[in-house]
């Protein structure tokens, strides 16, 4: 079955799926060209690969302008964003995050005692912790500092994380994504790996991989949406999104996309979505942060 | 030593008690073979959810249709709560292939390194 027409069966399909169809669903995972070779690719190599992927397909797209997500690519959908942007929907969780970030907890402390450099400490993250080994997002860093002050963990997706991330995410404008892959501690490069893997792997009722849709099938259009290049899929987090009526978190995005496919979601800010953010991250390298954003 | 003795004998009488329970609530459905039935294939759904998700490949959808068959032989339809979890059980076994098949990383040939 050709991408565009499985792409079109997203928009399309809403019964259920017969028994036969799942059947020769099941045949499809051998299916498609698949190449081994690149699988032992360095995560520059893999930089490289996306990076000369989307050049060839964009070639008019500069590499500074991946961090505007879909808008890089479509003209129309940027018109209305352009015009969003003046008025920015995201503004008042800047605010209500610097009250947060300015509040002192229980205790007396800030978050400031956590985070020295804060608040604009966003191209810090995702980082691998050899101490803890795994790695350490933003959001985890942010529970792990409200907890060693006898504070409650904040939820991930949506609620009081969303505006403190979006202030320390503006604070954080124009710093330049650096993911670190540490090569004294083997794990990290098994991390990054295993964010790789999910990336890759086919999930869902509807067989679909990250990269079918951000790789294979960028620009194209899945309903009203253009599918986005996956250089640039972390530099502005939280985003407001329309469909959402609120700003929400990248896991809740990622969460959003398995479902999409009919696959069910992982935890967010669990070991699977980190890995994936580390990934994802790294690809981005070199990229301006350029957070909060705002999406259709 | 007796500690663990102790241990193992309340084991053995929790599992008992467990085991009687399973067996009377099988017996009160026996009735109608159609309702075991049913409840056999919700159970055996239910396993290759997990068995999808074991390799993090469950669908969305199989524990959806699982929770219609449960309501469905709740309400005593039990031909569409066969017929529903039957759906669910294909789906689990399906989505967990989907996931063993790609234990490997396997790279996309559009993507050129
Ligand atoms: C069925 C196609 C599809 C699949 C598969 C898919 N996505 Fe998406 N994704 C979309 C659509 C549609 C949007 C909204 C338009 C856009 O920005 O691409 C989106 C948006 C995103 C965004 C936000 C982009 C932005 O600029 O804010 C991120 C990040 C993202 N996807 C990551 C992922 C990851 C990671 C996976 C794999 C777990 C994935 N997607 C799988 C369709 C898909």
């Amino acid at each position: 079955m050709p991408a565009s027409q499985v792409i079109e069966r997203i928009c399309l399909e809403k019964r259920h799926i017969m028994k036969k169809t799942l059947i020769k669903m099941g045949a499809l995972f051998l299916a498609g060209g698949v190449a081994l070779a690149a699988q032992a690719a360095t995560p520059e190599e893999d930089r490289t690969a996306f990076t000369n992927h989307y050049k060839f397909r964009f070639p008019d797209v500069p590499m500074e302008e991946y961090p505007n997500g879909a808008y890089a690519i479509d003209k129309i959908g940027r018109e209305n964003w352009e015009a969003i942007e003046e008025f920015p929907p995201y503004e008042p969780f800047i605010d209500e995050g610097q009250e947060m970030w300015e509040t002192p907890f229980a205790n007396g402390k800030t978050y400031k005692d956590c985070f020295s450099d804060g608040p604009g400490i966003k191209s810090q993250y995702p980082r691998w912790d050899k101490k803890q080994g795994m790695v350490i997002t933003m959001a985890l860093a942010i529970n792990q500092c409200r907890e060693a002050n006898g504070e409650k963990a904040l939820k991930y997706k949506k609620g009081p994380i969303v505006p403190l991330m979006s202030y320390m995410a503006f604070e954080s404008r124009g710093q330049i994504t650096n993911v670190v892959i540490p090569e004294d501690d083997p794990r990290a490069m098994a991390a990054y790996e295993s964010g790789k893997k999910f990336y890759f792997t086919r999930r869902g009722q509807l067989n679909f991989s990250c990269a079918t849709c951000h790789v294979q099938n960028t620009g194209l259009k899945v309903r009203t949406e253009v599918l986005s290049p996956s250089l640039g899929h972390t530099t502005h987090w939280p985003v407001y999104r329309s469909k959402w009526g609120t700003a929400g978190t990248l896991h809740r995005r990622f969460t959003g996309c398995n479902r999409n496919i009919r696959a069910k979601p992982m935890k967010a800010q669990g070991e699977q979505y980190r890995n994936l953010e580390y990934f994802l991250t790294y690809l981005s390298n070199g990229l301006t942060l350029n957070g909060p954003g705002a999406r259709k | 030593m007796r500690t663990k003795r102790l241990l193992s004998v309340l084991l053995l009488a929790v599992t008992f008690v467990a085991g009687t329970g399973v067996t009377l609530a099988a017996d009160a459905k026996a009735e109608n073979p159609k309702a075991v039935k049913a409840q056999m294939e919700i159970d055996k759904a239910d396993k290759a959810r997990k068995k999808a998700a074991s390799v993090e490949s469950e669908w969305t959808t199989t524990g959806k249709l699982i929770k219609k068959a449960q309501a469905a032989l709740k309400k005593g339809d039990y031909d569409t709560a066969t017929r529903l979890a039957k759906q669910a059980g294909e789906q689990g076994e399906i989505a967990y292939e989907q996931g063993a098949s790609q234990k490997e990383l396997r790279m996309p040939s559009y993507l050129k390194y």
